[in-house]
C-alpha cells in the first residue's frame, strides 16, 4: 500500500490492540474513526484478521491427537492393578458367598426356568417338592457357624466382664487370660470363616450340578413328549389320507358304473 | 468441586503427589501445545513437557505465588524451550510432511469432509507450520501464547519479561511478516 497514513500516535500499536480487540473504548472508538479515512489502516487490519483467522484454523496432528502420550495416563484406581485372574477368582468366590448368602434356588421343571431366594421362598420349595433330593433338604450350612459363633462370642465377652470386674489383684491375671482368650477366639472365627467358605462352595457346585440335571433331564422328557406327538400327528395323518383314498376309490368305482 | 490451581499448589507443598499429578493433568496439554508451536518437533516438546513439570515439582517448596501457577509454568516452559533452541543452533524445523499420502489422508477424515477439504486443511496446517517455523523465536512465542494460549499482552510481558509496547511490536511484526507468507497482502495468491 503506498496511501499515507496520518494516524496521531503509535500506529503499529494501535493496529494491533485493534485487532485483538485490546485496549479501552476510547481508543477503540479513537482508533475507528481514524480507519474510517484511512485505507491503508483497513487494509492492514483486515489483513492480519485474515492472518488470525488462518492461526486458529491451525490444529497440528499431533495436537489434535489429544494427550501426549509420553507424560502417561490418569492414575488408575488401585483394583485396576490387580492381575485378571485374581479378579475373576474374587469376582467367583463373591457369586459363591452371595448365592449361599440369597439362598439361590434355581429350578428347571414343567412350569419352566424360576429362580428364587430368600429365606421364605426356600421354605416353599422344601415344602412343595418332598422328593427334592438331601442337598435341597439340608439345613442351610453356615447357619449353624454362625449360631456358635454368637455363642462363642457371647462366652467370650462375659468372662471379659467378669475379667473386669474382678479385683485389681486379679487384673493382670484376668487380662493375660482374656488377650490369650482374644487371640483363641480370633483362630477360631477364622477357622469357622474359612470352613464355611469352603462349604458354600461345595454347596454353590452342588446347586449348579443339579441345575444342569434338572434341565437335562427336562430336557430329555421334552424331546420324548415332542416324540410321541409327532407320531400321533403322523397317525392321524395316516388316517385321514386313508380315508380321502377310501373316498375317491369309491367315487371311482361309483362313476365307472355309471 | 474443582480445587484451583494456588489450593493444589498448597497441598503438593505440603507433600500430596495427588494434587501435584492433578496439576500435570490439567496442564500437561497447554504445556505441551506451546512446546510443540514454539520448537516444532513433536518428540523434543515431549521432552521439554516432562522437563518442565520436574523442574516445576523440583522448585515448587520455593514457589510463593508471587505469580500465577499457570504463568511460572509457562516461563519454566519457555526458558526449555529457548535452551532447546540455542543447543540446536538452528531454525525449529516444523515436521511438516512433504508428500501428502491420500490413503492416510482418507483414513484420517472427517465422516463430513470431503477428501478436497481435508487436502486443504493440510495444505493450510503446513503452510502455516513453515511460516511460522520460518519467524524468528520472540515474535513466534509471543503469537504463540496470545493466539493459543488467550494471554494477555500484559502477561505476555510479564512472562518474557519485556515491557507491553515491545509485545506489541513483536505481534505486529510477526502478523504482518505471517501476512506476507500467507498470501493476505495482496501481493500473493
Amino acid at each position: 500500500m503506498t496511501d499515507t497514513c496520518g494516524y496521531d500516535g503509535d500506529r503499529d500499536e494501535a493496529v494491533i490492540g485493534y485487532v485483538y480487540d485490546d485496549g479501552d473504548a476510547v481508543e477503540r472508538a479513537s482508533f475507528e474513526a481514524h480507519l474510517a479515512g484511512c485505507a491503508r489502516c483497513r487494509d492492514e487490519v483486515g489483513g492480519l484478521t485474515g492472518v488470525r483467522r488462518q492461526l486458529a484454523a491451525w490444529e497440528p496432528e499431533v495436537l489434535a491427537a489429544g494427550r501426549p502420550a509420553a507424560l502417561g495416563a490418569r492414575p488408575q484406581a488401585w483394583w485396576r492393578e490387580i492381575p485378571a485372574w485374581a479378579q475373576v477368582a474374587a469376582a467367583l468366590l463373591f457369586l459363591g458367598v452371595s448365592a449361599g448368602i440369597a439362598n439361590l434356588d434355581v429350578r428347571y421343571d414343567r412350569n419352566g426356568l424360576s429362580v428364587r431366594t430368600g429365606w421364605t421362598g426356600r421354605a416353599e420349595s422344601v415344602a412343595a417338592a418332598p422328593e427334592a433330593g438331601p442337598a435341597q433338604t439340608a439345613p442351610v450350612p453356615w447357619r449353624a457357624d454362625l449360631t456358635a459363633l454368637e455363642q462363642q462370642l457371647r462366652t467370650e465377652m462375659r468372662t471379659t466382664h467378669a475379667s473386669a470386674a474382678a479385683p485389681a489383684a486379679d487384673r493382670q491375671t484376668a487380662q493375660r487370660t482374656a488377650s490369650s482368650g482374644d487371640a483363641d477366639t480370633l483362630r477360631r472365627v477364622r477357622a469357622l470363616v474359612d470352613e464355611s467358605e469352603r462349604r458354600q462352595q461345595r454347596e454353590l457346585a452342588l446347586r449348579v450340578a443339579e441345575v444342569l440335571r434338572d434341565v437335562s433331564s427336562q430336557r430329555q422328557a421334552d424331546l420324548v413328549k415332542i416324540d410321541r406327538s409327532l407320531g400321533a400327528v403322523q397317525n392321524n395323518l395316516g388316517v385321514e389320507v386313508m380315508k380321502q383314498r377310501q373316498s375317491l376309490n369309491l367315487l371311482y368305482r361309483a362313476s365307472q358304473r355309471q | 468441586m474443582t480445587s484451583t490451581d494456588e489450593e493444589l499448589v498448597a497441598r503438593s507443598i505440603r507433600g500430596d503427589a495427588d494434587s501435584f499429578n492433578e496439576l500435570v493433568l490439567r496442564w500437561q496439554r497447554p504445556i505441551y501445545a506451546l512446546a510443540y508451536r514454539t520448537i516444532g518437533r513433536e518428540e523434543d516438546a515431549r521432552d521439554v513437557c516432562q522437563e518442565t513439570f520436574l523442574r516445576a515439582f523440583r522448585a515448587l517448596p520455593g514457589f510463593r505465588g508471587q505469580a500465577k501457577f499457570s504463568s511460572w509454568l509457562y516461563r519454566i516452559a519457555l526458558n526449555l524451550c529457548r535452551d532447546w533452541m540455542r543447543r540446536q543452533r538452528r531454525t525449529p524445523v516444523v515436521q511438516a510432511p512433504e508428500d501428502v499420502d491420500l490413503m492416510e489422508l482418507a483414513a484420517a477424515a472427517e465422516p463430513s469432509e470431503s477428501i478436497e477439504d481435508l487436502v486443504a486443511r493440510k495444505d493450510l496446517t503446513r503452510i502455516v507450520e513453515g511460516a511460522m517455523a520460518r519467524l524468528p523465536e520472540e515474535q513466534r512465542t509471543a503469537i504463540v501464547l496470545k493466539e493459543y494460549h488467550g494471554l494477555t499482552f500484559q502477561e505476555i510481558a510479564e512472562l518474557v519479561g519485556c515491557p507491553l509496547s515491545t509485545v506489541k511490536t513483536r505481534l505486529y511484526q510477526g502478523l504482518t511478516v505471517l501476512r506476507r507468507e500467507l498470501g493476505h497482502d495482496g501481493k500473493r495468491p
